[in-house]
């Protein structure tokens, strides 16, 4: 017996399953078209204007500065865990220490260079300033 | 050696003062006296005083065979070198040539600063570059540099020819001398280009030059890259292709037109370049590496044909000219044809001979006639002169003497040389044909060409004597002449002497008759570097070319006096006709009483018109044909190619449409033919 | 053993090592005061850098580190990166092309935003670049490679008011995701046949391995993605738009640095992953290559024969030349004796290549910088204009076409004959023709610059002196690698006999 029929029986019957019982929901349900059915859900809200719109840059920078951090954590935990035992079993401070604060370092001077450079500063759209401007008057 | 460290001078000196003249001529100002002349007497002078050492060294038994430069090396394959050979043979040729120039330049002054003519740096400069040529030529030690300086003195007897750049004839003369002396040198480049292909060096002496290696070849004892074909067959190619450079430097049949034409020039530059020295070239190219030629009797029989064909053949077109200086462009030819005939009958000492005696005889005409010319205030024609031996006596008798050599009579030079070509093509006709060899019939058939034209040569030599200087005055001008200076008559006087004497060094009848050792020149060229000897040439002329010597009656005494009388008698027999038609106070033209055949001498044998013809009706409508095929084939193939690529270029272009997802599909779809046929040659699936 | 124990081996890495702290010293500059536009101290700082780590490069390669003389490549991080001759030589390559592009961008880049930024990313490009060159494992060159490429897709759109800038710039991105995607995916198919990114591993795995179709699909991938880095086809799309969109000196530094640094990363994982003796006969990269030259040449010739813009035609004209690079992967085969000669000639024709068309790019920067067109006609008569620069224009075309006197010629004739001398006479052949047509329309330029007259006013009021310095250094570069190639192509063959023994 190839182990590959398994495998590929399996495969036949996931797909197969979540098709059947699609299947089989369509043939018994009533069917009452309606707009409120066809419309988006948005979390219950009624949505308003197109999904094509442009999101303030700003979104993206904070995304970006996330991921950076995130990677960093990911990087530190596994560190931080064999820490104590390589000191313990010997290795110098040098060789455990230093990398991950030249690491740190180098996120650090980034992380200087995007903050002076306002990347974290939430910087006002004008065009929307503008419109606020408009509704004051 | 020191005599031989100062052997380059010899030719720097003469460059030194064309320098000096191109930079008067280029100042444009008259910044020396006498148009720059005088530097050029001064150089040389002093390159013939050198030479002089040369020739003394050389005679003491030293001789100089040394490479100056290197300017091109091919590892392992071949090398390109200047260098200087000084043997017995290129020390004599130095002689000649710095004496004849050295005078040459002295007459100058009476023939161009004395007249007043304009330009003059620009001809000393022109003087000088040939000297410094020419001399650069004799001293070559290979092929190349040779041919190099043969283009070199090429271009001066274009420069020179074309002095008078203002009227019409001397620039057209000067591209025909150029031109026809250029489709000879064609043969002659491919030669040197098969010389290195074959033997991978171009030196004319020492163990590894040219001729030494061919000659191995032939015994079998070397081997050379021979195209597939025999050695013999090969080695007459290239002799024959080496040989067109010689045919029309040495202005022999068929390529002899460009020279009465050269005679447009200035009379000096005539008497030196196309008389005694340029012309000479191509003779001193054969005997410079006579020791190849040697070889290869074809190629000797062929000389020797064309020598006693062109020695006829121009001394009857000299009989019917008008014009002095065409009688001497004629008796030139057909002079130079003699040596031919000399070297390809074996005898090279008697061509040397030759050269030598017609150097001093030829240019002493030449300037004799240049004195004519200047007395006659530029007129040429021989009909308007008459009685000048009354009021130019040092000039008729200068002139005179030259002629005597010219003509071959006893005891003048040209006897004498004149008299050992002949003898030489006899007896090696004789033995040729005693051994029932087919060159000896064409040797024979030379040799009689050459004693027939020595009749030719005694007569229009006298016509032109006796047109000039006898009879009555026939014009205004040969009454009333225009004198002439010291530095005229020096030159004149200087070679009238050896027009006479040049012939006392090598009386070979005369030594056979009293067997006095009195054959300086065979002792001269006997001695030299190792192959480069006559003794050795005769060896090889004998072993390869089965050159014997024949006799007729009374064995070789009696056969060097029947030949000499022989000649000498056709000699007397064309003096004296020329005496009886000529010597006469009124004489009147004679020429009307050959005929038709008048017309085919004033013609040249149509050899203009049939040369014309060759370049307008058969090379013109070839070129033309080239031309189309250049045009239509090779022009539109590369044109094709290169709009092919323009136009797949443009298709290229194309594919960049600027759609990046084009871009991608395309890219994927590359990597996916790439994998897919990756994947099958390499049987991945 | 490095530089005979003098300094430890974790510093044979100098050379890179230098350039990522000049970048992140840029961004502490900027950081302390981002509103400033002094251009003279950030173009300095990149040039001191570049030009000292083009130091480390070249006392390296004098004193013999990593090389066969001294004990051979230096490995270091477990195998990850290896510092040897080649890796100098290219670093040393990456370091010229780098300094000259910082010298050039100083007047370029007057008066526009965010110049601390430019720099930087120049500074990370090249240090990808250089770790590139070392890398010594599948993983690491491809970390090494995007480090080059990421930098170098935000620098093409560096002019963000440039819609050609931009449009290059996202096109250059896209183009290099899907080769990434490629590139990588290659690699986990090559790393799932040996089980191992080492080179060393990889290729003890491959040989005699029995998945040859996985690692064969691999290889071609991988290949791929070095196409897409040096600009061949079929990954070559992106490069006519990007370098003619980018800003000149980056073009310059894209069609230099980054193409040499494609090959010199392709040279390795060639010879040492996938090496001739390893790998199975089912996998004829070779063949790959070859084609994939034959193809690159020819295309890129062709295409820039009908070029009307001079910085396009430049771009074509450059992947005509990552064609003839491309011989020195070409012109192998297994065993033979002249691998590292063949290869050595590419190496040393990256060299002249980086000198010479950096500078043509950096010209072209100048010509930008005076507002003149860029078609052939906008350059009529700008040589009694600005003869200097024309000259060193000119030096650049004749050398590109690979005429002598100037180092394209001698580059060229090595990697020529070394095809012949391997054996593939044909390869060596249609270089030539190709060679021959390139002149075609690099001539164009000179004929513009030198013969046409000029077909309107030029407004030349100003001589930068940066961008003149860089074209010049380009060209004194061109002009000394004629005399000075012999040391050049000795040690570029000696490091790539080295990656064969």
């Amino acid at each position: 017996m190839n182990p590959w029929i398994a495998i590929g029986a399996l495969g036949v019957v996931s797909i197969g399953i979540p098709l059947g019982m699609m299947a089989v929901s369509a043939l018994l349900r009533p069917s009452v078209p309606e707009q409120g059915k066809s419309a988006i859900y948005e979390s219950g809200e009624i949505p308003t204007g197109t999904a094509r719109l442009q999101f303030n840059i700003q979104y993206y920078m904070v995304a970006l500065l996330f991921v950076i951090f995130d990677i960093e954590t990911v990087l530190i935990f596994p560190w931080t865990v064999i820490y104590r035992s390589a000191l313990e079993q010997g290795a110098s401070l040098t060789e455990v220490l230093l990398p991950m604060l030249v690491f740190i370092g180098i996120l650090v001077v980034g992380l200087v260079w995007a903050w002076r450079n306002g990347a974290v500063e939430w910087v006002k759209s004008p065009l929307a300033e503008s419109r606020k401007t408009e509704r004051q008057t | 050696m020191a005599a031989f460290d100062y052997a380059p001078a010899i030719v720097l000196l003469p460059f030194l003062s064309f320098l000096v003249s191109v930079g008067v001529a280029v100042s444009g100002r008259d910044l020396l006296p006498k148009g720059g002349a005088l530097p050029g007497i001064a150089a040389t002078a002093g390159s013939f005083l050198l030479s002089v050492w040369m020739f003394l060294t050389v005679s003491g038994g030293q001789y100089y065979d040394e490479t100056i430069y290197t300017w091109a090396a091919v590892e392992g394959s071949f090398e390109l070198t200047f260098g200087l050979l000084i043997d017995p043979l290129s020390a004599m040729m130095l002689v000649i040539v710095t004496l004849i120039a050295t005078l040459v330049h002295v007459f100058s002054l009476g023939y161009m600063n004395d007249d007043g003519q304009t330009g003059l740096p620009r001809y000393y400069a022109g003087l000088g570059l040939f000297t410094a040529s020419m001399l650069g030529f004799v001293v070559a030690d290979n092929l190349l540099m040779a041919f190099m300086f043969f283009e070199l003195v090429g271009l001066c007897s274009y420069l020179l020819i074309g002095f008078w750049f203002r009227e019409a004839g001397p620039p057209s003369a000067a591209k025909k001398a150029f031109l026809v002396t250029r489709f000879g040198d064609y043969f002659f480049l491919i030669g040197v280009v098969a010389v290195f292909a074959t033997f991978g060096t171009s030196q004319f002496a020492g163990a590894e030059a040219f001729p030494v290696l061919a000659e191995e070849v032939l015994l079998g004892e070397a081997s050379a890259n021979t195209f597939g074909f025999a050695p013999q067959t090969w080695f007459t190619i290239v002799g024959l292709l080496v040989l067109g450079g010689v045919v029309g430097k040495s202005a022999q049949f068929p390529l002899h037109t460009w020279l009465p034409d050269a005679m447009e020039g200035p009379t000096p530059v005539s008497a030196l370049i196309h008389a005694a020295t340029m012309v000479a070239a191509g003779v001193y190219l054969v005997a410079r590496m006579y020791g190849f030629y040697a070889l290869t009797p074809t190629t000797l029989a062929i000389i020797a044909f064309i020598g006693g064909f062109t020695a006829l053949f121009a001394a009857t077109m000299g009989v019917v000219k008008r014009e002095i200086k065409q009688v001497l462009a004629y008796s030139t030819i057909s002079q130079y044809g003699y040596m031919m005939l000399a070297l390809g009958s074996g005898g090279y000492i008697a061509a040397t001979f030759h050269l030598m005696t017609h150097a001093f005889f030829k240019a002493l005409l030449f300037l004799g006639a240049g004195s004519v010319i200047i007395a006659m205030h530029h007129n040429e024609d021989m009909w308007d002169m008459g009685n000048l031996k009354e009021k130019m006596p040092v000039t008729y008798a200068t002139f005179l003497a030259g002629s005597l050599a010219l003509a071959g009579i006893f005891p003048f030079s040209g006897f004498w040389s004149k008299d050992e070509v002949l003898y030489e093509a006899l007896v090696h006709g004789l033995g040729g044909l005693g051994g029932g060899e087919a060159e000896g019939a064409l040797l024979l058939g030379a040799w009689a060409m050459g004693l027939l034209a020595v009749f030719f040569t005694g007569f229009y030599t006298f016509r032109m004597v006796f047109l000039t200087f006898h009879g009555e005055s026939r014009s205004d001008t040969a009454r009333n002449p225009h004198g002439v200076g010291w530095n005229v008559k020096g030159p004149l006087a200087v070679l009238g002497v050896l027009a006479v004497v040049a012939g006392f060094v090598n009386m070979v009848p005369v030594a056979k008759l009293t067997g006095a050792e009195i054959e300086f020149l065979h002792k001269w060229l006997e001695h030299g570097p190792a192959g480069l000897t006559s003794e050795h040439y005769t060896e090889l002329t004998h072993e390869f070319a089965h050159y014997t010597a024949g006799t007729l009656a009374g064995g070789e005494l009696g056969t060097a006096l029947i030949s000499g009388g022989v000649s000498l008698a056709l000699a007397l027999a064309g003096v004296g006709l020329a005496h009886v038609l000529y010597n006469v106070p009124e004489p009147t033209e004679h020429t009307d009483k050959l005929g038709g055949i008048k017309t085919l001498l004033y013609n040249n044998y149509y050899q203009d018109e049939y040369q014309v013809w060759l370049a307008t009706g058969l090379t013109l409508p070839v070129s033309r044909a080239a031309d189309k095929f250049d045009q239509g084939v090779v022009d539109g193939v590369v044109n094709g190619v290169s709009s092919v690529s323009l136009f797949s270029g443009s298709r290229v272009k194309q594919l960049q449409t600027g759609v990046v997802s084009n871009y991608a599909m395309l890219l994927t779809l590359g990597l996916t033919v790439l994998l897919v046929v990756f994947g099958l040659l390499g049987g991945w699936f | 053993m490095l530089l005979q124990s003098q300094l430890p081996n974790s510093l044979a890495l100098a050379p890179v090592l230098v350039l990522a702290l000049t970048a992140l010293l840029l961004l502490v500059v900027d950081s302390i005061d981002p509103d400033s536009t002094n251009s003279a101290a950030l173009a300095g700082i990149s040039v001191v850098g570049a030009l000292t780590s083009l130091g480390f490069a070249g006392w390296f390669l004098s004193a013999g580190t990593g090389q066969v003389s001294t004990g051979g490549g230096i490995s270091l991080y477990g195998e990850a990166l290896v510092v040897d001759g080649m890796a100098l030589f290219f670093m040393a390559i990456f370091a010229s092309v780098t300094a000259m592009v910082a010298i050039g961008s100083y007047d370029y880049l007057r008066g526009k935003p965010h110049q601390a930024e430019f720099y930087t990313l120049v500074m990370f490009a090249a240090t990808g670049m250089g770790l590139m060159a070392a890398a010594n494992s599948l993983a690491t060159a491809f970390v090494a490679l995007e480090l080059a490429s990421l930098p170098s897709y935000a620098l093409v759109a560096f002019l963000k008011k440039n819609r050609g800038s931009v449009e290059a710039g996202l096109k250059y991105f896209l183009i290099g995701a899907v080769s990434s995607a490629v590139f990588v995916f290659g690699i986990s198919l090559v790393y799932a046949a040996t089980g191992s990114m080492v080179f060393s591993d990889v290729a003890e795995a491959l040989n005699g391995t029995e998945f040859v179709g996985v690692a064969g699909l691999g290889v071609l991938m991988i290949a791929g993605g070095f196409a897409f880095k040096t600009a061949s086809v079929p990954f070559h799309f992106w490069a006519p738009e990007a370098y003619e969109g980018a800003p000149a000196p980056i073009s310059a530094f894209l069609s230099s640095a980054s193409k040499a640094a494609g090959f010199a990363v392709a040279f390795r994982v060639f010879t040492e992953a996938f090496a001739l003796s390893a790998i199975p006969a089912g996998i004829d990269w070779v063949l790959l290559f070859q084609i994939l030259a034959v193809v690159t040449m020819t295309l890129g010739n062709f295409a820039a024969a009908t070029q009307e813009n001079v910085k396009r035609m430049l771009a074509y004209s450059s992947i005509g030349h990552a064609g003839y690079a491309l011989i020195g992967l070409a012109a192998l085969s297994a065993g033979s004796a002249q691998n590292g000669n063949v290869m050595g000639a590419s190496m040393a024709h990256l060299l002249v290549y980086g000198f010479m068309n950096t500078g043509a790019f950096l010209f072209i920067a100048l010509t930008e910088h005076w507002d003149i067109g860029r078609r052939f006609e906008d350059f009529n008569g700008l040589g009694s204009q600005a003869p200097v620069a024309c000259a060193a224009m000119t030096v650049f075309m004749f050398s590109l076409a690979g005429l002598p006197p100037f180092g394209g010629f001698f580059s060229k004739y090595f990697l020529f004959a070394g095809a012949i001398g391997a054996g593939f006479w044909w390869l060596a052949a249609v270089g030539a023709v190709n060679s021959a047509l390139s002149l075609f329309y690099y001539s164009r330029v000179v004929k513009a610059i030198w013969i046409e007259d000029p077909s309107g006013e030029f407004q030349i009021t100003s001589k930068p002196i940066g961008l003149y310095a860089a074209v010049m250094i380009a060209a004194l570069g061109t002009l000394v690698l004629l005399p000075g190639f012999g040391p050049v192509i000795e040690m570029a063959q000696t490091a790539a006999t080295a990656l064969f023994a």
